[in-house]
């Protein structure tokens, strides 16, 4: 049975709105006293967003148990962040992920900062970690490039959208895909997908560095760990049931994560 | 970080120890208030509810799409994360479906509203609710006196199971994928169908007799209830599924003579509502609703009349008839509306 526990005094979410060019970000700090680290956790995209955030939440609250500071957000144009979706850019939220970095490590800049991303907000955080902010790197199912996630999006809206659909009204993804090649927007899941997206999706890549995470530590010289995720960590990645899997005891997957990033923290002289 | 922006509020209800993270967008002040005096006070504020599991919101983004939207009609529009979905805490049930679907959240989000009306000063709430969000929405607008109108989405009135057997998903699947299966389906559904008409009258076994019973005390007694329905597997229309349950027709009929509920079916969208068709169909068929029910400015005294359920469940005084508004055809990509 569902119960309500009283606000607890060891610590405390803080959402406000972070402005940024124009606009402003959704955030919600899990503020700690005396953090041990932060850690910046960028999301997953769009849609993803909806599906997995009852396990993010729990990861980041998880994390703030253990003195470790966190903030999450929604990017600009989704979720409760302000903008219009379809006029942002793979640009915009990159440089979400770099003012958000900046801002938490400012808070106190001895503390060490982690960047832990899921899905294509791994590919963000590995992108901002290559250009030289944070101190060490999670990276959960990350795809090669943003076109390997939004295709991964598409492809499980597209059977979604069939199983409401007629046999003769059925369209293969490969049509939805040339609609957004030959210039027309696509609604996925009430969001509207631009053909400046779609491709400029191909151009943002993982940096080469960082398709293994002994190579990237030891090429960064800062810890870097990439888990892929299994369907057992669904709804934090695709596949599961609605209504089912979102009580989902996670234990198994934050312990062994926590117990990584404990180990980055321990270099810096944390933990 | 700033907590409200010029349009939106982050807001937190915490009474009896209870937290609800939300967001509140402001209703526009225009001319009218300041010209009739009247404030936050006399407003009714509508409150989107979480659909399922989903966070506030909602899927696209839809209900920020609605709640600005009603905003700049005047109407404040919160959404509330109900306790363990989204960024409110809380322990979620084990099975999140047969929860909500046994009326689980209904308690806490009646007396969030009260909070929320006291708080606001509102005059009243009305409860947008989708999908599973249909099912608190109706259970708590049954304890809820400042409830003053519903807005439901792709209701459903029947137990409905995410786990189904294997066997039934690989069927299923087969029927949907292969012309064969699919033929083979619809000689099932029309057996389906003899069968329900020789059996003629008595609810499915799967029916949500609690729910149903709730629908009763609160469609019966007049509350203005405007609901949507997006077209189906095989059921386009507003009809269901040959061989499966008219619960529409059914809930109409419950709501009886003093009911005022409104059906808009809008074609050429999904179950969401999310996509462009539905979000903007909606926007529309709702401020239109609201308008006539819950004026905006000045004509609020009318509004405030709709009665608490308590009264309505008196002696009747209140007239009202079932009613039945024109379908909307929405022609796909445009904002053009057209009534049939």
């Amino acid at each position: 049975m569902l119960s309500q526990p009283h606000l607890d005094k060891r610590f405390s979410e803080r959402a406000g709105y972070f402005p940024i060019s124009g606009e402003h970000l959704y955030t919600v700090l899990h503020e700690v006293e005396d953090p041990v680290g932060r850690v910046l956790l960028v999301g997953p995209f769009a849609s993803e967003r909806h599906k997995s955030y009852i396990p993010w939440v729990r990861w980041a609250r998880y994390l703030a148990d253990r003195q470790i500071e966190v903030l999450r957000y929604d990017y600009r144009g989704i979720g409760e962040s302000t903008g219009v979706f379809e006029q942002m850019t793979f640009d915009d939220w990159m440089e979400d992920v770099r003012e958000l970095s900046n801002w938490l490590r400012k808070r106190s800049p001895d503390v060490p900062l982690v960047l832990h991303g899921l899905e294509l907000g791994a590919l963000l955080a590995g992108r901002t970690f290559n250009d030289g902010v944070g101190d060490a790197l999670l990276l959960w199912s990350p795809p090669l490039n943003a076109n390997q996630a939004l295709r991964r999006t598409l492809l499980r809206w597209v059977g979604l959208e069939q199983i409401f659909q007629c046999p003769d009204e059925r369209k293969p993804a490969s049509q939805h895909i040339r609609q957004l090649e030959m210039g027309d927007n696509l609604d996925v899941e009430g969001y509207c997908w631009s053909p400046d997206l779609w491709r400029s999706s191909f151009a943002i890549e993982m940096p080469e560095s960082i398709v293994d995470g002994d190579i990237a530590t030891a090429v960064y010289k800062r810890p870097v760990e990439i888990v892929t995720l299994g369907r057992e960590a669904s709804p934090l990645v695709k596949g599961g049931s609605v209504g089912y899997d979102e009580a989902k005891d996670f234990t198994w997957l934050f312990d062994a994560n926590f117990g990584w990033i404990a180990s980055a923290l321990a270099v810096y002289g944390g933990h | 970080m700033e907590e409200q922006l010029e349009t939106r509020e982050l807001v937190v209800l915490e009474g009896s120890g209870v937290f609800l993270r939300g967001t509140l967008h402001k209703a526009s002040r225009q001319d009218a208030e300041s010209k009739t005096g009247l404030t936050e006070r006399d407003r009714v504020g509508i409150v989107f509810l979480n659909s399922l599991s989903i966070p506030r919101a909602s899927t696209g983004d839809s209900a920020v799409y609605w709640a600005d939207a009603f905003a700049a009609c005047g109407y404040p529009s919160f959404r509330f994360d109900l306790p363990g979905l989204g960024d409110t805490p809380g322990i979620l049930a084990t099975n999140l479906l047969d929860f909500i679907n046994g009326g689980g959240y209904a308690a806490i989000t009646s007396a969030k509203m009260k909070e929320l009306v006291e708080r606001f000063d509102l005059s009243g709430v009305v409860i947008v609710g989708h999908c599973a969000g249909v099912v608190t929405a109706v259970h708590a607008a049954t304890s809820c006196k400042e409830c003053k109108g519903l807005i439901l989405m792709d209701p459903y009135f029947h137990l409905t199971k995410a786990l189904r057997p294997k066997i039934r998903q690989i069927l299923s699947e087969w029927a949907r994928r292969s012309r064969i299966g699919g033929a083979i389906s619809d000689i099932y559904d029309r057996m389906r169908d003899i069968r329900r008409t020789v059996q003629k009258g008595p609810l499915p076994k799967n029916a949500n007799f609690p729910l149903l019973a709730h629908w009763k005390r609160v469609a019966s007694t007049g509350l203005p209830i405007l609901m949507f329905k997006a077209p189906g597997l095989k059921s386009p229309g507003m009809k269901p599924r040959l061989g499966e349950f008219d619960y529409l027709e059914y809930t109409l009929a419950l709501a009886g003579h003093k009911g005022r509920v409104e059906v808009e079916f809008i074609e050429g969208t999904d179950h969401s509502f999310a996509d462009r068709v539905g979000r903007v169909a909606v926007r529309q068929r709702a401020t239109i609703w609201l308008s006539e029910f819950f004026p905006p400015l000045g004509l609020q005294k009318a509004a405030q009349e709709v009665p608490s359920l308590e009264d309505r469940a008196g002696d009747g005084k209140t007239e009202g008839s079932q009613l039945y508004a024109p379908p909307l055809r929405f022609e796909k990509g445009t904002e053009t509306t057209t009534w049939m």
